[in-house]
């Protein structure tokens, strides 16, 4: 099916792919965080409202874990390069 | 965040994506087109899925300290670097035993 078109159309294939990619990763991202920070902070059940310490551990839950994918991010290219060098290397 | 991500970490397979072969990582020259895409969508998936996994798995080992504070600690840095590493390592080990009991079988 593709063997039709040009490389530039599967290249454009593949940024589009990347990018729905990237945007359903960052909802699931986005729910999982949600989920995490009112399990971890929220206890408190006799009011209907957040009170103050749950609003800045859900702050913090929030900052924390965001500085926390970026820096697993970080890590995970550097392995991820160092791991495609070893498998060229073996000459796969 | 995650374009670094995937900037960083996959632009080595969308290198070897470039048109007329997959290059020196999957070894094969001339590759269907068809095929090409499909692996690089299946390379994607996992890439994404192991991200994810990464993420679970060291908040829930390296986040002790329950947000005692915004930023992240030194101890729950220098953990959470040491979990990506022992994470891949994992991963190393688990696919060598998993070609040798292969091969023997």
């Amino acid at each position: 099916m593709y063997n039709n078109y040009g490389a530039s159309y599967q290249e454009q294939w593949l940024q589009q792919m990347m990018e729905q990619k990237q945007l359903k990763d960052f909802m699931r991202m986005y729910s999982n965080l949600v989920s995490r920070c009112f399990d971890d902070c929220v206890a408190d059940f006799t009011s209907n409202t957040l009170n103050d310490k749950e609003l800045t551990c859900v702050n913090r839950c929030t900052q924390k874990n965001m500085k926390l994918n970026e820096r697993i991010g970080q890590r995970f290219a550097e392995e991820n390069a160092k791991l495609m060098e070893d498998q060229a290397k073996m000459g796969r | 965040m995650f374009g670094g991500v995937f900037g960083g970490g996959s632009q080595k397979p969308a290198g070897q994506m470039a048109p007329g072969g997959m290059g020196g990582g999957m070894g094969q020259a001339q590759m269907d087109p068809n095929a090409q895409l499909a692996a690089a969508e299946q390379e994607m998936e996992m890439v994404t899925d192991m991200f994810a996994r990464l993420g679970d798995l060291c908040n829930r080992k390296c986040l002790i300290q329950r947000y005692s504070d915004e930023e992240l600690t030194k101890a729950e840095s220098v953990c959470t670097d040491r979990c990506v590493a022992k994470y891949f390592q994992v991963n190393r080990e688990v696919s060598e035993k998993l070609a040798k009991l292969s091969q023997t079988n």
